[in-house]
C-alpha cells in the first residue's frame, strides 16, 4: 500500500497545462498577484506559459519564491491566488498551483539555475532552523551577497516539509531539490545541532553579524486527559515517521484521529492511503467552520475517512474515548486500536532568549530587544502557511540587509 | 531572469531587439508608441501617414475574428485604414518620439496616390527626425484604388513610387509587399530597382472570415453591408512564412534583408521568422488581442534560445532554415516511417482510428473490447495524420523502412521535431 502514500497525483503536460493557461484571462492588474502572500506572481507567470516561455515562466515563479517547486503542492491556493482568480466569474478558478507545479518540474527536469549568490560583501548571518522561512530568508541573503549558516535540531533540513507533509502530497526528492539549489548557492547547514544545547546564542552573536530565529511550531500540543497513555501518538511523531520510513510502518485496524486542520487531513488520508480500513476523524469544528482547506477535507473524503463533525474528546479509557457534541445533546464511544493527535503545535524557544506569547512574538515586525537578533516564520506574526513563511524569510531578510547595508556604507 | 544582447543591425540601424509595432492601429499616436518602448519594443513603424488632402473616413464596427472551438483570434480582420489624425500632428508626433526615446527605432510609414506625394511624404518624415521609412504598398482596404494593394501588385508602379520616396529622402527604405499576389518576387525586384533597400512583408491577406446567416452579408456588419479586407493573425503565418521564403531563396535575393510580419505571438513564431530570414519583426495582431506586455516573453524566450543553442549575436540565426526547404521535387522519397504508439499515454479515445480510416488509408483498426487502436503496417503510408490528431501525442515516429528497391540507412534519416508537447 505504500505507492499510493508515495505516489503524487500526475502533472500537467505541455498540451494540458496550455489547455489550462488558456483558460486565463490575462486580466490587467490581476487580482491573483496581488493575492500570493509571497508575490510569486502568477498573472505573469501564466501569461508566459501560454506564450509557451515556460523558462521565462521558471524565472518568474524561482525569482520571487526560492520554494516554488513546494508551494505549487501546498499552498491553499483557494484562500490565495484561486479565491481572486477573476475566471471564477465564468466557471471555476485557473488551477494556479497545478501551472506552477508544471513550470518547476519543467525547471528541475532542465537543471535550470535561476538563482545566484551576489558578490560577498563579508558580512555573516546565522539562520536558527531550516523550515521554509529560514530558506527563504537565507536564499535572500544569498542572493545580496552575505554568508549564510543555518543551525538545524534534526538530521535533515526543511522543517515540517520534511517532517511533516506526507509523500504524496509533497514528494522527498522536491523538498531535497529546493534545500540543494539553496546549498549550492552557498548556505552551510549544521545538522543535529541545538541552539542552547550544542551552541549558545552568544556564541552565534559573536560569531555573526545578525542571528534570525526562524523556529517553528514543532512541539505537539497534548490534552491532559491523553497524558501516558500508550495507545495514543501524536500527529507531528505519526507523520515524521511515517514520512521517513516511506509509509513502511506498522498499522493499526482502527484508527482514531482528534483534530480538524489540515494536519488531521494529512494523518487521515495516509492511515487510508496506507491501507488502514477504519479511520475516524473527530472535530471540534463543524463543517460549516472547518479550518482545514477545502482541498485536504475533499482528499480525506475521497479516500472514505469517516468525519464526525462537531465532537470534542470528554473522556478516554485505555483505547476508548467518549466524544460528546458540543452543541446538541449527542455521545459516542469509539475503540481504536491507536489515537492520534492532530490539535495543534506549539513552538519550544527555550534558551534562544526570545520572548514570545502564545507561540508568536509580542509585537509585529521581525526586529527583537536584542538589536542582533532577529524573528520569523511561525514565531513573527501572521498566517502560518508555507507562502506566509516564504514572505517573511524575504522580509526579514530586507530588513537586515536596510540596517547592515546601511552600516556598510558608513564604513 | 537571463538577460542577452539581442541587438541586431538591419538596413544600417541598430535595434536594440527585433520586436516592432507594425503599421497599424496600435501605434496610431505619441502616447501609445511611448508606452510600447516603456514596456519594451524595440522599435515602432508609425500607422501609415498619408497626405494632407486624403481624408481618412472610417466605417463602425470595423474588425472581426475568426474562431475555431474555443479559441478566439485564430484570424483578425480589419477594415481600418491609415492613420487618421491630421498629417502635422503625425509628424509631430515621430519628432517628439526620436526626442524621448533616441535608442528606440522610429521608422515612419508613408503612403500617397502619386509619386509627388510620395515624394513629399518621404521628405517631411525625415524632417520629422524618422530614422527609417516603410512604404505602405499594400494595404488592401483603402478607399482609394490610387493606394494600397491594388499598387503593390503592380511592379511598374511600385519601381516608380520607390524612386520617389528615393528622390525625397535619403533614409534606409523598405517597401511593405501585399501576399494578395501569387509571386511576390517580381513586386520586391521592382521595389529593389527602385532604390528600395530592404523589404516588409507580408501585409495583410484579402478575406471575409465570416458570414452572417440572417443579414446575409459578411461580418463585421456596416449598415447591413460589408467588404473584403485584410486578416491577419496566427492563421496568416504560414503565408507569410512562404513568402518570405520564397523570396529569400529567389535568384538574386538571397541577403535581401526582410522585416518580417504576419502572426506572431511567441518567441517561437518570432525565432520561425528570423531562421527563414526575417532580420526585423513587425506584429499588431497579438497586440490587439494581448496588449504591448507580450513583447517581455518574446525577448526572454529569444534570449533562451540563443543561449540554448550556443548563439552571441542574433543575426547569426537570419535565414538559417532557407537551405532546408527545397522544392518537393528534391526530398527524400525513398523511406516511410511507421508510427509507434505509446501505450502508457494511450487513453483510448479511437480519434486516430477515425482519422486514418476516413481521411488515411484505413491502417488503424479497432479493438472494441479493449478501446485500443493497433497499426497495420501493410496498409499504413507513414503520413502521421494520427499523430497529429491524437489529443495525448501517444503517437510518435516509429521504425523507418526503405521503400521497395531503394537504398539508403533508414538509421541516418532525421525526422523527429523538437517541438515540446
Amino acid at each position: 500500500m505504500t505507492k499510493k502514500y508515495e505516489t503524487e497525483t500526475p502533472g500537467y503536460t505541455m498540451t494540458t497545462v496550455m489547455e489550462e493557461a488558456a483558460r486565463c484571462l490575462l486580466c490587467h492588474d490581476a487580482p491573483c498577484s496581488a493575492a500570493c502572500p509571497a508575490h510569486t506572481d502568477p498573472a505573469k507567470f501564466i501569461r508566459s506559459v501560454r506564450f509557451r516561455n515556460v523558462k521565462g515562466a521558471a524565472e518568474t515563479i524561482r525569482e520571487n519564491n526560492a520554494l516554488g517547486a513546494i508551494c505549487a503542492r501546498v499552498c491553499p491556493t483557494e484562500k490565495y491566488c484561486e479565491l481572486a482568480c477573476s475566471r471564477s466569474g465564468i466557471d471555476v478558478p485557473i488551477d494556479i498551483g497545478g501551472i506552477q507545479r508544471y513550470v518547476t518540474d519543467f525547471e528541475q527536469a532542465d537543471d535550470m539555475h535561476i538563482l545566484h549568490a551576489g558578490d560577498s560583501n563579508g558580512m555573516h548571518i546565522a539562520i536558527i532552523g531550516s523550515g521554509p522561512a529560514g530558506l527563504q530568508a537565507a536564499t535572500t541573503l544569498l542572493e545580496k551577497g552575505y554568508s549564510v549558516d543555518i543551525y538545524e535540531k534534526n538530521a535533515k533540513a526543511g522543517g515540517y516539509l520534511t517532517y511533516g507533509i506526507p509523500e504524496y502530497r509533497l514528494p522527498s526528492n522536491i523538498v531535497d531539490y529546493e534545500i540543494k539549489r539553496i546549498t549550492d548557492m552557498g548556505a552551510n547547514i549544521h545538522f543535529n545541532t541545538i541552539i542552547g544545547k550544542d551552541m549558545t546564542m552568544d556564541q552565534l552573536k559573536a560569531e555573526n553579524d545578525a542571528v534570525i530565529v526562524a523556529i517553528g511550531a514543532s512541539e505537539a500540543k497534548m490534552l491532559p486527559m491523553f497524558e501516558n497513555n500508550d495507545a495514543v501518538e501524536t500527529a507531528v511523531s505519526f507523520l515524521a515517521r511515517t514520512k521517513q520510513a516511506k509509509g513502511n510502518i506498522d498499522l493499526p485496524d482502527n484508527a482514531l484521529v482528534i483534530g480538524g486542520g489540515d494536519v488531521a487531513m494529512d494523518v487521515v488520508t495516509t492511515l487510508k492511503k496506507l491501507g488502514v480500513e477504519h479511520v475516524t476523524d473527530a472535530v471540534y469544528e463543524q463543517f460549516d467552520e472547518f479550518r482545514a482547506s477545502k482541498k485536504e477535507l475533499a482528499g480525506a473524503e475521497r479516500e472514505g475517512v469517516t468525519i464526525i463533525d462537531g465532537y470534542v474528546p470528554d473522556s478516554v479509557n485505555g483505547h476508548t474515548v467518549t466524544l460528546k457534541h458540543r452543541h446538541i445533546n449527542s455521545e459516542m464511544t469509539i475503540e481504536a486500536d491507536t489515537i492520534i493527535l492532530a490539535i495543534g503545535q506549539e513552538t519550544n524557544a527555550k534558551n534562544l532568549g526570545i520572548k514570545l506569547e502564545h507561540g508568536e512574538a509580542p509585537s509585529a515586525g521581525y526586529k527583537t530587544h536584542d538589536p542582533k537578533v532577529f524573528i520569523t516564520g511561525d514565531i513573527a506574526q501572521g498566517d502560518k502557511t508555507v507562502v506566509y513563511a516564504v514572505q517573511k524569510g524575504k522580509e526579514v531578510a530586507g530588513e537586515i540587509d536596510s540596517i547592515l547595508g546601511g552600516n556598510r556604507d558608513d564604513q | 531572469m537571463i538577460n542577452k544582447d539581442i541587438s541586431i543591425d538591419f538596413l544600417g540601424v541598430h535595434f536594440e531587439n527585433p520586436f516592432c509595432l507594425s503599421s497599424s492601429p496600435v501605434d496610431n499616436c505619441y502616447e501609445m508608441c511611448a508606452k510600447a518602448f516603456d514596456e519594451g519594443w524595440g522599435g515602432i513603424v508609425f500607422k501609415t501617414i498619408g497626405p494632407e488632402d486624403f481624408e481618412v473616413d472610417e466605417v463602425s464596427p470595423r474588425f472581426d475574428e475568426l474562431t475555431k472551438e474555443a479559441t478566439p483570434f485564430v484570424a483578425f480582420k480589419n477594415m481600418e485604414q491609415i492613420a487618421e489624425h491630421p498629417l502635422k500632428q503625425n509628424l509631430a508626433d515621430l519628432k517628439k518620439l526620436k526626442e524621448n526615446y533616441p535608442d528606440k527605432v522610429v521608422i515612419a510609414s508613408i503612403m500617397g496616390p502619386t509619386e509627388k506625394d510620395w515624394e513629399e511624404l518621404a521628405r517631411l518624415v525625415t524632417e520629422a527626425g524618422a530614422d527609417m521609412i516603410e512604404m505602405n504598398l499594400s494595404c488592401p482596404q483603402m478607399t482609394s484604388h490610387a493606394m494600397g494593394s491594388d499598387v503593390g501588385s503592380n511592379p511598374p508602379l511600385v519601381k516608380k513610387y520607390c524612386e520617389a520616396v528615393k528622390r525625397g529622402s535619403d533614409l534606409p527604405m523598405m517597401a511593405k509587399m501585399t501576399p494578395n499576389i501569387t509571386d511576390m518576387v517580381p513586386a520586391a525586384k521592382a521595389a529593389l530597382a527602385g532604390g528600395a533597400d530592404g523589404i516588409a512583408t507580408i501585409n495583410t491577406v484579402k478575406s471575409i472570415a465570416n458570414v452572417d446567416l440572417e443579414k446575409k452579408t459578411a461580418l463585421p456588419i456596416v449598415n447591413g453591408k460589408s467588404s473584403v479586407s485584410g486578416l491577419s493573425g496566427k492563421a496568416v503565418k504560414p503565408i507569410a512564412l512562404r513568402f518570405i521564403q520564397q523570396l529569400r531563396v529567389a535568384s538574386g535575393l538571397e541577403q535581401l534583408p526582410i522585416s518580417g510580419i504576419g502572426g506572431i505571438e511567441t518567441w517561437e513564431d518570432a525565432v520561425e521568422f528570423i531562421l527563414m530570414g526575417s532580420t526585423t519583426l513587425q506584429v499588431t495582431t497579438a497586440v490587439m488581442q494581448y496588449g504591448y506586455r507580450i513583447v517581455e516573453d518574446m525577448k526572454n524566450g529569444l534570449m533562451h534560445y540563443m543561449e540554448e543553442q550556443g548563439v552571441e549575436h542574433l543575426s547569426e540565426l537570419v535565414g538559417l532554415a532557407n537551405k532546408n526547404i527545397v522544392p518537393a521535387e528534391d526530398l527524400d522519397r525513398d523511406y516511410k516511417m511507421y508510427p509507434e504508439i505509446d501505450w502508457d499515454k494511450c487513453i483510448g479515445c479511437g480519434r486516430c482510428f477515425i482519422s486514418c480510416y476516413d481521411g488515411a488509408h484505413q491502417a488503424i483498426s479497432w479493438d472494441e473490447k479493449t478501446r485500443r487502436p493497433s497499426i497495420d503496417t501493410s496498409k499504413c503510408v507513414g503520413c502521421h495524420l494520427c499523430a497529429l490528431v491524437c489529443p495525448v501525442h501517444a503517437i510518435h515516429p516509429g521504425k523507418i523502412v526503405m521503400k521497395e528497391g531503394r537504398k539508403g540507412d533508414p538509421s541516418k534519416i532525421d525526422v523527429v521535431s523538437q517541438r515540446l508537447y
